[in-house]
């Protein structure tokens, strides 16, 4: 191939650069112009002609209000499921289940109620002191919807309702097991170790 | 400059100044390999924290910066400037405008690095991505920039060639455009010599730090290295570049749209929708004049692929134009252009081209090993954040399940970091030798008529030819090619005040979460926490409420950070309660057992500088943020003890863990909890 002879070379150079003058690649034109159209049928559509929660409210909080109008319906009938059933639940003994509970336990109680759940930030979940009733049941609907006063998470934003039910079985076997240096019982200990009012 | 008149009638001899060009070289061999060693020491860190050496100076949130600044105006700065200072003088056909202008442009430059990694070690920051340096630093890196452009425009101006070729307009367009988006971007109130608080608010802020953000990516990392690659691919490959008119399209509408698509960084967050969209779109338009520079590249090797299967350099030139094509990656033209100058400016060979070669392999296995598994690893964390159970519960509820999930990826991208930074480690070896095999030449000659009127006159030039022999036309015309997109998205948001909702209860942080926002920025904490919960039922399930415009208006700076190896933090203010903050700042493992978050045990027992309250205050204020008269003297103060006492007083009734002994010191001590305003969303 010789350059020099190639009809499309520009007769200016500059320190030894020469320059065709090729046509552009007609698929990369097309790209172009498609993009630029791409671009004004999306602005009219979503802004310039928006109609409806479209136009009100704009594309991000129609598109999540209607998200979350099936998201909620679906978790809300599953959680009324689960919370009318809770009276009949009973303390499960199924190795699975507890290996399970205890997974969740040390991740996420230890940090508060200790490794061995003689209580920590959170109250000591071995000895007979219950500051939330004392039943299995209690157990469930204290992990379940937290006492945020005092500083106990609600769960149900997290766990789901099988887990919850896991680790309320699995704290349940750790009634009675005495670990070394548990904290006292609530009435002898501070009053307030909850989030501070400034939060 | 004198110049001779040997070559016969009219023509002047003139010497290409090389020195300068060898310096800016080395600097870029340097500094790539200290900012890359950052780089793996900070991707090693997100899988070991413990890496750190319990130094607070190099801890995770204070190294990313260091390392991004390192890599980005360090190590492609100077190598960008190394190209321009080669390329410019040949092409303009005359030596750089003023020799001190080079050099101070040259120390400077390195005088702003080094100060760069000082103070970023030191927890000097503003938080801003890739413009975290403080203020007296944007000062000097704005002197420096002018420096350049005056030298850049004296060489045009004296310049011995009618036109200017496409390298040039590429110079031109970073030159202005760098210039606007440091200064626009960087304009904060001091607050002491090294803090300083940013003179927007919130979403504003987050609008203006991503127009610049997105276009230092544009104007400092691609289009300088477009124009270099208009000169040294050709060159290289000797063959005459594709297309005359690819190249005046994809420049016009290359600088055009880039400058519209910095709110893609912002989708759905509390960004007005209006503004969103129309990064959205330009994104999309912005594709082909993109692969314009890629097709030019590309198509101007027809014909010499035989030459890049034995030329290491040619094949590191296809990697970085198809990369550039793909992801816009620069390392790759690095190389090549140090390759290619070095045995040009020693007037010799290269010492080893098989080692340039091992150099090329080893580079693109790492680049795949690092590339690769994040990407994985972006969308894995994604699909899980978002994945929802048939009862509509989240699948992953638990965020430590998903960091879990994505260690191998981590791990494997600092395998990719290891094998990138021993290709530079050879490159840097060969480039040494060869030039210690050559002979540097510090003022080459060279030979070219003036530019007279009369040969302005004759050539009948019209169209865009015409506009090429116009430097300063040229350069207006440019200019508003760029102003035009930031103007349209920024000035709005300014200007129409129901772009951001106000809403009555957001207050002004109080003195202690003012002093605790700050440490929250000193220690880099944005480097892996957002705070900005965007509008999806995976983001409202996992972290409440999504965040809202209105929430931001006393935020200088905007914290929304970018990225969340952790959490987002916006709702987690009185989520846990005051100790738990405690025990999790001291060691984040006994709160959140498999966390990768470093330790920051220097939180506990470091003194508070509450001495610096009045001026910062004062410096709030005079951005907007309404503090009350004489707040600064005595009620911040205050205010501070009784809050810091809140809280310590909750740690005090923590029972002892472990073996730890109860530290009783001064209630300010105590800054466990990076604070959050309360804000009731109506």
């Amino acid at each position: 191939m010789t350059e020099d002879k190639d009809p499309l070379l520009l007769d200016h150079e500059v320190d030894g650069i020469r320059e065709l003058d090729n046509k552009l690649p007609r698929w990369w034109v097309w790209l172009f112009y498609l993009s630029i159209l791409f671009g004004v049928i999306y602005l009219s559509v979503y802004h310039v002609f928006a109609k409806g929660d479209y136009a009100t409210k704009g594309q991000m909080q129609a598109e999540y209000q209607a998200e979350m109008k099936v998201g909620e319906a679906l978790k809300v009938a599953a959680m009324t499921r689960f919370e009318s059933g809770i009276p009949a639940l009973k303390p499960l003994n199924d190795p699975q289940v507890l290996e399970q509970g205890k997974k969740t336990f040390l991740t996420l109680c230890a940090p508060c109620h200790r490794a061995d759940a003689g209580g920590l930030v959170g109250p000591n979940l071995t000895d007979n002191y219950w500051i939330h009733g004392s039943n299995f049941t209690d157990n469930v609907t204290t992990i379940w919807n937290g006492v945020p006063a005092k500083g106990m998470i609600t769960w149900k934003n997290t766990l789901k309702p099988n887990e919850v039910v896991d680790v309320a079985c699995y704290i349940y076997t750790l009634r009675g097991t005495h670990p070394p240096n548990p904290k006292p019982p609530e009435n002898l200990a501070p009053v307030k170790t909850g989030p501070s009012e400034f939060e | 400059m004198r110049a001779g008149n040997r070559g016969g009638p009219g023509v002047e001899t003139f010497k290409y100044d090389n020195a300068i060009v060898r310096a800016f070289a080395i600097a870029t061999v340097i500094w790539g390999l200290v900012g890359m060693a950052a780089g793996l020491l900070a991707a090693t860190q997100m899988f070991w924290p413990a890496l750190n050496m319990k130094l607070q100076f190099i801890t995770f949130g204070r190294l990313r910066p260091l390392h991004t600044n390192a890599v980005i105006f360090a190590f492609v700065g100077n190598g960008m400037f190394m190209g321009v200072y080669y390329s410019l003088q040949r092409l303009c056909k005359a030596r750089m405008f003023n020799d001190l202008l080079s050099w101070v442009n040259f120390w400077g430059w390195q005088a702003i690095i080094v100060s760069a990694a000082i103070t970023l070690p030191l927890g000097l920051t503003t938080s801003k991505e890739y413009a975290e340096l403080e203020w007296p630093i944007d000062i000097a890196i704005a002197v420096v920039w002018v420096i350049f452009t005056v030298n850049m425009f004296g060489t045009i101006l004296r310049r011995r060639e009618r036109h200017m070729y496409v390298a040039i307009w590429f110079y031109i367009a970073t030159a202005l455009t760098v210039a606007v988006l440091h200064i626009v971007n960087s304009m904060e109130v001091p607050a002491s010599l090294f803090k300083s608080y940013s003179m927007y608010a919130g979403v504003q802020d987050a609008l203006v730090q991503w127009w610049y953000g997105h276009n230092a990516v544009a104007f400092f990392l691609t289009t300088p290295y477009l124009g270099l690659m208009y000169y040294f691919l050709p060159k290289a490959a000797s063959r005459p570049v594709f297309s005359y008119r690819l190249s005046i399209i994809h420049f016009w509408g290359l600088i055009f749209i880039y400058i519209w698509v910095g709110p893609h960084h912002l989708l759905y967050t509390a960004l007005p929708d209006w503004a969103q969209s129309l990064g959205m779109v330009f994104s999309v338009m912005l594709v082909a004049p993109s692969w314009g520079g890629m097709l030019n590249g590309l198509l101007t090797l027809r014909g010499a692929w035989d030459k890049v299967r034995q030329d290491p350099m040619l094949k590191f030139m296809v990697a970085a134009v198809t990369a550039y094509g793909m992801a816009t990656l620069e390392g790759p033209t690095m190389a090549i252009k140090s390759v290619w100058l070095f045995p040009r400016l020693y007037n010799t060979k290269l010492w080893s081209i098989k080692l340039a070669n091992y150099h090329f392999w080893i580079a693109l296995l790492g680049m795949v090993f690092y590339v690769v598994p994040i990407y994985v690893a972006g969308v894995t964390e994604g699909m899980m954040w978002k994945q929802f159970n048939k009862d509509g519960f989240l699948q992953y509820p638990n965020f430590l399940e998903v960091v879990q999930s994505i260690i191998p990826m981590y791990v494997l991208r600092a395998v990719g970091g290891i094998l990138y930074l021993s290709g530079v480690v050879l490159m840097a070896f060969n480039l040494y030798k060869t030039a210690k095999s050559g002979q540097f030449q510090p003022d080459q000659e060279a030979q070219a008529a003036p530019l007279t009127r009369e040969g302005a006159s004759d050539e009948h030039s019209h169209g865009h030819r015409w506009l090429e022999a116009k430097p300063m036309t040229f350069t207006v015309l440019a200019l508003v090619a760029v102003l035009i997109g930031g103007m349209v998205e920024i000035i709005p948001l300014w200007l129409v005040k129901q772009n951001v909702p106000t809403i009555a209860s957001v207050k002004p942080y109080s003195s202690l979460e003012l002093l605790g926002r700050d440490i929250y920025i000193r220690e880099g904490c944005l480097g892996c926490h957002s705070q900005m919960v965007r509008p999806f039922r995976s983001e409202t399930e996992r972290y409440g409420e999504y965040s809202k415009a209105g929430e931001f208006v006393y935020d200088h700076p905007f914290t929304w950070g970018s990225k969340r190896t952790g959490p987002d933090l916006h709702r987690v203010g009185g989520k846990y309660p005051d100790a738990w903050h405690y025990n999790h700042m001291d060691d984040p493992r006994s709160t959140s057992p498999g966390s990768i978050m470093p330790r920051y045990p220097w939180l506990l027992t470091q003194t508070l500088d509450t001495a610096c309250l009045p001026s910062r205050i004062k410096a709030l204020r005079s951005v907007g943020v309404p503090y009350p008269a004489g707040y600064e003297n005595g009620p911040a103060q205050k205010e501070l003890e009784a809050q810091a006492a809140k809280v310590v007083g909750n740690r005090r009734r923590l029972p002892r863990r472990r073996n730890e002994r109860l530290i009783v010191c001064e209630a300010s001590n105590r800054l466990t909890k990076q604070e959050k305003r309360t804000g009731q969303i109506p």
